[in-house]
């Protein structure tokens, strides 16, 4: 399986996801009308590697504004960590936010709380 | 040439303390712009920064939700434009506005829906949130999956408030208030 990088625009966050290192990263803000079109090409990526062997994915997060639309696919990203995790595989997510912007920390919260697996929410200057 | 009344649009929006007004079909490239001006526009403006992001957040629901309507139900011409209006609203707060012309029935069912979010406080509104957000996903769905009226009642500082006025050949106006 190959990386997976996607730029990012206004409306969806640039994606960088290491196939070597096990480290997916999503920054920016995330609006998109369809965000599956966006999501799927991730959530197959994240199924590849988490079926490939028993290396740990970590998820590093700057995501900022996220339409329902997004925030419904991100579920689905985070539900395969969590089944991934309740069966040995080591997982974790840090999801990094500017101390000014309590809305995404607020967002973030609620995201971690649904799930077990190690998922941090720091604040992060620029 | 027609004259176009200017001064007495300017004096609608003067009267009604309107910061922004669109009205037209929207395409994805368009609510995108618009949303990156408003943004702009309540960032030079010294709004706060979670109102700036709660507004913006609340036009980028009510715009797409009802692109997703119009594209599903195939609608053209006036019918498939919106209305948007980004408003001041009490106490240094702001009231984000949307509406189309949607089927009368549609426009009844989102009124009962509304309805009944309007009964719950912020603790309901939170766990309906986390329930809808764990409803199966429908793999041909494209939007939020109904999760983007909760997520406004959350945001929204009042209770929703919407209008809905019968047109001809079974149809209607629907429109969504959301003080933010």
């Amino acid at each position: 399986m190959r990386d997976l990088i996607v730029a990012g625009t206004d409306s969806i966050p640039a994606v960088k996801a290491d196939w070597a290192s096990g480290l997916l990263e999503m920054t920016g803000d995330s609006y998109p009308e369809n965000a599956f079109e966006l999501y799927q090409p991730v959530i197959d990526w994240i199924e590849a590697y988490l079926a490939a062997d028993q290396r740990p994915l970590n998820l590093r997060l700057t995501l900022l504004y996220l339409n329902t639309s997004s925030i419904r696919a991100l579920i689905d990203i985070l539900d395969l960590l969590e089944t991934a995790h309740q069966g040995g595989r080591a997982v974790a997510v840090v999801w990094l936010y500017e101390p000014d912007n309590e809305g995404v920390a607020a967002l973030a919260e609620e995201f971690r709380e649904d799930y077990t697996f190690p998922f941090e929410v720091v604040a992060q200057d620029r | 040439m027609k004259r176009i009344d200017v001064q007495s649009l300017r004096d609608v929006f003067i009267e009604q303390q309107i910061l922004l007004c669109f009205n037209g079909p929207f395409s994805a490239t368009l609510i995108e712009e618009i949303g990156h001006a408003l943004r702009l526009h309540l960032e030079s403006l010294q709004a706060p920064r979670p109102a700036v992001g709660d507004v913006f957040s609340a036009y980028i629901e009510l715009t797409q939700n009802i692109r997703h309507y119009t594209t599903r139900k195939g609608l053209t011409c006036a019918d498939a434009q919106a209305t948007l209006v980004v408003s001041h609203g009490t106490e240094g707060g702001y009231v984000v506005s949307a509406g189309n012309v949607v089927e009368l029935a549609d426009g009844e069912g989102l009124a009962g829906r509304i309805d009944a979010l309007n009964l719950l406080d912020a603790a309901a509104l939170k766990a309906a949130y986390k329930t809808q957000l764990r409803q199966p996903r429908d793999p041909d769905a494209k939007t939020g999956a109904g999760l983007g009226l909760i997520d406004l009642a959350r945001k929204a500082r009042e209770p929703l408030k919407y209008t809905l006025v019968p047109l001809d050949a079974g149809r209607a106006f629907f429109s969504l208030h959301v003080a933010i």
